[in-house]
């Protein structure tokens, strides 16, 4: 891959693994990011002041070894990382608008997927059944007229994937750098987004997670997507910071409904109550872009499994309740129930409960 | 002069003629006790002198000499008491009764009085096998001797009666035989009556028994996993008197066997998580004890909270589940202990317990709940068929007057399946049995199964390992409908017990 000296020079800065604040501190004595190597060493007492004395003696050394950056980029193209900086054409527009846009997106899989319309889809670790199951169809729904642009946490994260790794229009931005992909909760998962999608970090790939680059990597995902989505969140979730930065970027934000005092959607209550509408379907979404995206009608039930299914309502069900209501047993029940689990009509919560998605 | 007598002794199940032979001698009074005797057995000379003291009889001031024959194995416990005594009776001329064929078996008291032994059971079926047919044995020890047909068991209250009975001063008549009724007496403490609720866990454990599957119940602290479990003694077919008594031979090697003489209920044992390998599978120093799994012989074995439990403890289930028996090797021999058990398993859902649960929050994150899960290995899960959620019951539930179904009507349709499956292998097996050979043969599915199944597996993210459990299973629920191919709702049903699998 053929980089600009601006886009090799910006590389090269970000390989020592610098604050953001740092680098753009950095990036702010020079005309163009090139300047910063060609006249590295008119400015290196200002540049020392920011970066400290160690590491301004660690860019001095790189400077003066030819082969230095020349093996960065042959380890990334190695490992398959292509490198879309602030210069590149790649780079999202949307992106630039956002506050602190990352200098590079380093980037694994299917590239075009950065130049589509991207709405993002967010949740909590804690993300109830119902609401997972929900989230991954309203994903396969939306992913035919947008990218999905989500994390790589469980819960909410994971079923936002589920639901458009399928189609490939999937981009998971990642809240570290490449090198710690394997060792990451959901490694094997990820590497299938990089198979048929996209993952995206602004980080170097040495970088580990931090504390800190998880709210840094949601500005990211709000600032790639025209809308988020937050499917569940507690009071004190991260999924809020995605919201938040959504709304400062004017992006539409869109929350699922929670029953009072589920604290697994606190915060998404919250969110409506603020700004985010309510969202209980694909269509509250597909309206508010204009778009319509039918859901296709998966499939026919069997009159038994139309009887069992109009017992729901929004609330999951005990099995006991549902044997109540439909005057048949449990146990007459359960291949009727595992039937629709596998229509992806019903999902189980757990504890013999039942709900639809 | 020289006395030989008869005993047994016990290696692993089985008994073993041992020859008591006392020499008695002029010189200095002395007692030698030879043939590889353990502490027990040499201490028997203090009781035996004691003994006969206090029955008055003499205890000769000479050189006595006595030997275990054959030497070479290890004897062990206090069985051979009254064999050394009778000996020494008959070696110094106090005893002249001929005792040619007798088996002579118990423990001395000092007064003279017999003490029941452990393992009477299992050495007189073996002695029975050998030929002998007589026997005197502690009274306490007289239940036990009643079921088995076929000898002459003098039960005497202590040495003197042994001796007036030999003499024919005071002859005592035989232990009457007795017939066993299969499933009278045994009374099981929990019946299914009174667990409220949990259809869905009672239709598993009933599915589980008439298959002879394993069962993992998973569920909140106090949702009655226990209870549950304990109850599945209760709905298993009666045990028949073959198996009676081998359970009762394991029982009576162990020392645990009750006054009832036979043990006619299924065994139920519930070892505590911190139980080790060697109390799991038997062991010991030099002879080898049965462990929980084959006291749980022929009954159930309640693993609660199953990943509390040491992993290598929980892996070295694995073979015994697989073969039905254990073979335990120590320095002193090999001994297989048979180990035919059902396995019940209960465990929490997640770290906190309350996944879930309706009115509780459960507050761990995906995971750790698959770390939590992990601790229980996959092969070892792989030999559990049917696992199903335990809930929490409402307390109207729990307080409704709602007349729930008793064991015994649950019994009897164990028993209908069972009958279907005896017919189909033409022997005591079960559909948990099946290897491949008889899955293909007598589970065939339709190709509508097979779509189904195959929809399953896809939609529920089902481990392929997960295959011919659920047939299994299907197989044994369509022999409780009675029906001889396994239709689709069969397949769903078993589906629907690979909680596991499909719940995170």
């Amino acid at each position: 891959m053929g980089y600009t000296k601006e886009e090799k020079a910006m590389i090269w800065l970000d390989s020592f693994l610098l604050d953001y604040a740092k680098k753009a501190a950095v990036l702010k004595m020079f005309r163009d990011p090139y300047a910063a190597v060609s006249r590295f060493f008119e400015k290196e007492r200002e540049i020392g002041a920011v970066v400290g004395e160690e590491m301004l003696e660690k860019m001095r050394a790189s400077l003066y070894d030819a082969a230095y950056l020349q093996g960065v980029l042959s380890a990334y193209e190695r490992a398959g990382i292509a490198c879309v900086t602030c210069f590149s054409e790649d780079y999202p527009e949307a992106l630039r608008a956002a506050d602190e846009p990352p200098f590079i997106l380093y980037c694994k899989g299917n590239l075009a997927l950065l130049h589509e319309r991207k709405f993002a889809i967010v949740g909590s670790r804690r993300t109830p059944p119902q609401a997972a199951k929900r989230a991954e169809r309203i994903a396969q729904g939306l992913s035919r007229a947008f990218v999905i642009v989500t994390g790589h946490a469980d819960g909410g994260d994971t079923a936002a994937i589920a639901g458009a790794l399928e189609s490939g229009r999937i981009i998971c931005v990642l809240a570290f750098g490449f090198s710690h992909l394997s060792s990451a909760e959901n490694g094997k998962l990820l590497e299938r987004v990089a198979e048929r999608g996209l993952l995206v970090t602004e980080y170097a790939p040495a970088q580990s997670a931090r504390k800190y680059t998880f709210p840094a990597r949601n500005r990211i995902i709000a600032g790639l997507a025209e809308g988020v989505l937050v499917v569940s969140g507690g009071e004190k979730s991260g999924t809020r910071i995605t919201a938040r930065y959504a709304y400062d970027f004017g992006r539409d934000v869109f929350a699922f409904p929670y029953a009072i005092g589920d604290p697994m959607g606190a915060g998404c209550n919250q969110l409506i109550k603020d700004y985010a509408k309510l969202t209980e379907d694909l269509v509250d979404i597909t309206s508010v872009f204009g778009i319509n995206l039918t859901e296709k009608e998966s499939e026919t039930l069997s009159s038994a499994e139309q009887q069992v299914y109009d017992c729901f309502g929004g609330a999951p069900l005990h099995i006991s309740e549902i044997a109540a209501k439909t005057g048949k047993k449990e146990h007459e029940l359960s291949p009727v129930l595992i039937m629709l689990a596998m229509k992806k009509k019903l999902v189980s919560c757990g504890g013999n409960r039942w709900a639809k998605t | 002069m020289l006395s030989k007598v008869t005993s047994f002794a016990l290696v692993g199940l089985d008994g073993v003629p041992v020859t008591a032979e006392t020499d008695i001698n002029n010189g200095i009074p002395a007692y030698e006790l030879v043939g590889l005797p353990d502490a027990a057995v040499k201490e028997s000379r203090e009781r035996v002198r004691s003994a006969l003291k206090n029955s008055g009889r003499k205890f000769p001031l000479q050189k006595i000499t006595v030997n275990l024959a054959p030497a070479d194995i290890k004897k062990e416990g206090s069985a051979f008491d009254l064999a050394i005594a009778v000996g020494i009776l008959k070696a110094t001329g106090q005893l002249k009764a001929d005792c040619e064929g007798i088996v002579f078996l118990g423990e001395l008291a000092l007064d003279g009085a017999l003490r029941p032994a452990t393992g009477i059971l299992p050495l007189l079926i073996s002695a029975k096998a050998a030929g002998y047919k007589t026997f005197i044995i502690p009274a306490g020890n007289a239940a036990e001797a009643a079921y088995i047909e076929g000898i002459e068991a003098i039960a005497a209250e202590n040495l003197s009666a042994v001796m007036d009975h030999l003499s024919g001063l005071k002859p005592l008549s035989p232990v009457p035989v007795r017939a066993y009724e299969r499933g009278v007496k045994g009374e099981y403490k929990f019946d299914m009556a009174y667990v409220k609720g949990q259809a869905t866990a009672k239709r598993a454990l009933e599915v589980a028994v008439a298959g002879g599957h394993n069962i993992l119940l998973i569920g909140p602290p106090g949702t009655g996993k226990t209870m549950l479990a304990r109850c599945i003694p209760g709905i298993m077919p009666d045990m028949t008197f073959e198996e009676a008594l081998e359970v009762t031979k394991i029982h009576s090697v162990a020392g645990i066997l009750g006054a009832g003489g036979i043990v006619d209920i299924r065994p139920f044992r519930s070892p505590h998580h911190t139980a080790t390998t060697v109390s799991m599978c038997g062991g010991g120093t030099r002879t080898v004890k049965p462990g929980e799994i084959s006291l749980a012989h022929h009954g159930v074995l309640f693993l609660d909270e199953m990943p509390e439990y040491h992993r290598s403890t929980l892996e070295a289930l694995r073979q015994p589940l697989e073969d039905g028996v254990i073979t335990v090797t120590r320095s002193g021999g090999a001994v297989t202990f048979p180990a035919n058990f059902m396995l019940c398993a209960s465990m929490n859902p997640c770290p906190c317990g309350n996944y879930g649960s309706a009115d509780r929050v459960c507050t761990c994150t995906p995971a750790a709940i698959r770390k939590y899960r992990a601790r229980v290995s996959g092969p070892l899960l792989d030999r559990i068929d049917i696992q199903v959620e335990v809930d929490t019951v409402k307390y109207e539930d729990l307080a409704g007057a709602a007349l729930e179904e008793n064991s015994a009507a649950v019994k009897k349709r164990v028993e209908r399946a069972r009958e279907v499956q005896r017919a189909r292998f033409s022997g005591p097996l079960t559909n948990s049995d099946m290897g491949e050979r008889e899955l293909k043969k007598f589970c065939l599915l339709s190709r509508e199964c097979e779509e189904i199944l195959r929809m399953s597996f896809e939609s529920l993210k089902l481990s392929a390992r997960a295959r011919s459990r659920i047939i299994k299973v299907a197989r044994t629920i369509a022999d409780m409908a009675e029906s001889e191919r396994i239709c689709p709702e069969h397949i769903l049903e078993a589906v629907s017990y690979r909680k596991y699998d499909n719940m995170s």
